[in-house]
């Protein structure tokens, strides 16, 4: 009896966590959803990197049991939405970037930082790429290695932002 | 009692794969809905009315600064912009003197001819809100919508030229394709010979083609590019752009013409989006040649001939 009350202490606890996470989950992707739609445009549009995306691989690989395909296919669709594109373009190329993400989700959370961030890089560059062929098939034009140029950005911040909080953990164990 | 309880270690639910099969086929098939049918037109509507309020959240700090910076300009540049305007009002006044007589001259002339009177266009004057995400679509946002009475297909200009054309319409907000863009053409006329001719945009650089054209045309770097308003869509006579190369090649028999838009596509924040001419004359002239065919188809080459020469 009293085994069967502390499993049930031990769930509900679990599950209030993994509510605050979720809300926590929810909460950033929907600010990264604001920085996306931020206002920019001239040089800063074209080197703008998909906050989004960086927001979405970042629970992909830390919460995968909230953050999955179906979550990104959905911030996917909020991005065809914002961007005027073709209902569904966005979604596919989040949704199989995240599967890929998860994919190696295990080996990846035992990596380093740099490691990881090489396979952030690609999985941004697949992203692009996918995107790419996508908007080919309904009639737009390649504009040499410009666009990818989000890629790159968007690997610096994520190293940034990463090497900056793994330095700020060390410090306050220290 | 004991149940056996996975370890919350692992990931619930179905695997991500069939995820990933399950999302994969509902994409493919909203874009082949959405490219193909317009099913998904209302749908798209009401999502973004309801992602406005992030929108506008989004936009507010932009706003706030550009406020701020219009309100804290120095009076030195407020007398020099006074003044280029009085200047500039003066040479347009002058100009606008003739403009009524000729005009006058047209309206009678018109009378004379027998077809519809020019209405005054009216607009609406829109804020560009935002640039379009995509870098490869040329298109921006303003801050008018269906609530402002805008319909997909109006033409927005501004004061050197067209600027492009509603393409879609959402509640507070509508999605204008600039000229530049690949999607987009427009009739036009050179102002010089009254050559007819469509504009194309390029999608790449800041620029417009003019394909389909012979290589002996009679077009010269310089000439000005202007609505014919053929189309119904864009009043007659607006400036679209000016030639700025042509090129003939050997292997093609048409011309590669390149031109600049005259309008600022790039560095604007206010448009004006002109009211839909139901009642566009050239389109009514046309429609009554038409009408005119089909009773007597005799006299068809004459009327045309006509009409080709006739408004400009």
């Amino acid at each position: 009896m009293l085994k069967i009350r502390s499993t049930k202490k031990k769930k509900s606890q679990e599950e209030t966590m993994d509510q605050h996470s979720r809300r926590r989950v929810y909460f950033s992707l929907l600010a990264a959803l604001l920085l996306q739609l931020l206002p920019f445009s001239g040089l800063l549009l074209q080197i703008k990197p998909d906050f989004l995306l960086l927001a979405l691989l970042f629970w992909l690989l830390r919460a995968p049991q909230v953050c999955n395909v179906g979550i990104a296919w959905t911030a996917g669709i909020m991005m065809d939405l914002v961007s005027g594109d073709l209902f569904g373009q966005n979604a596919l190329a989040y949704a199989l970037t995240a599967f890929l993400a998860v994919m190696y989700q295990r080996r990846l959370i035992l990596f380093t930082v740099l490691q990881q961030s090489a396979y952030v890089f690609l999985l941004l560059l697949v992203n692009q790429a996918i995107l790419l062929m996508l908007k080919s098939f309904s009639g737009a034009e390649y504009f040499g290695w410009v666009y990818f140029m989000p890629s790159f950005t968007g690997i610096l911040l994520w190293y940034a932002v990463l090497h900056s909080r793994y330095s700020f953990n060390f410090m306050a164990h220290k | 009692m004991d149940q056996q309880q996975a370890p919350r270690f692992f990931i619930h639910g179905p695997s991500p794969f069939t995820r990933l099969i399950v999302f994969t086929t509902l994409s493919l098939a909203l874009m082949a809905s959405d490219s193909k049918f317009s099913y998904l037109h209302q749908v798209r509507q009401l999502l973004v009315t309801a992602i406005h309020p992030l929108q506008f959240v989004a936009f507010s700090p932009f706003k706030l600064t550009n406020d701020v910076q219009s309100y804290f300009v120095t009076q030195q540049s407020l007398k020099n912009e006074i003044e280029v305007l009085k200047k500039k009002n003066l040479y347009q006044g002058v100009q606008l003197q003739s403009l009524v007589m000729f005009k006058n001259e047209n309206d009678n002339l018109r009378t004379l001819l027998e077809t519809s009177k020019a209405g005054a266009q009216s607009s609406q004057l829109a804020e560009i809100m935002y640039t379009g995400r995509d870098p490869f679509t040329h298109k921006v946002i303003v801050n008018l919508g269906a609530t402002n009475k805008i319909l997909a297909g109006q033409a927005v200009v501004d004061s050197a030229g067209v600027i492009g054309q509603v393409t879609r319409v959402f509640t507070y907000t509508s999605e204008v394709t600039l000229l530049t863009d690949k999607d987009l053409s427009i009739p036009v006329q050179v102002e010089r010979n009254t050559l007819r001719a469509i504009v194309f945009g390029n999608g790449r650089n800041n620029s417009v083609n003019l394909p389909y054209l012979p290589a002996n045309v009679d077009i010269k770097k310089g000439d000005k590019l202007v609505t014919s308003g053929i189309d119904g869509i864009y009043p007659p006579g607006l400036a679209v752009a000016i030639v700025e190369s042509v090129n003939t090649n050997v292997r093609s028999p048409f011309a590669q013409i390149v031109a600049i838009p005259a309008a600022g596509t790039q560095n604007h924040r206010q448009v004006l989006i002109l009211t839909s001419d139901t009642n566009n004359l050239v389109a009514k002239d046309i429609e009554k040649v038409l009408g005119a065919d089909a009773q007597n188809p005799l006299n068809k080459k004459e009327k045309v001939s006509r009409r080709n020469h006739g408004p400009t």
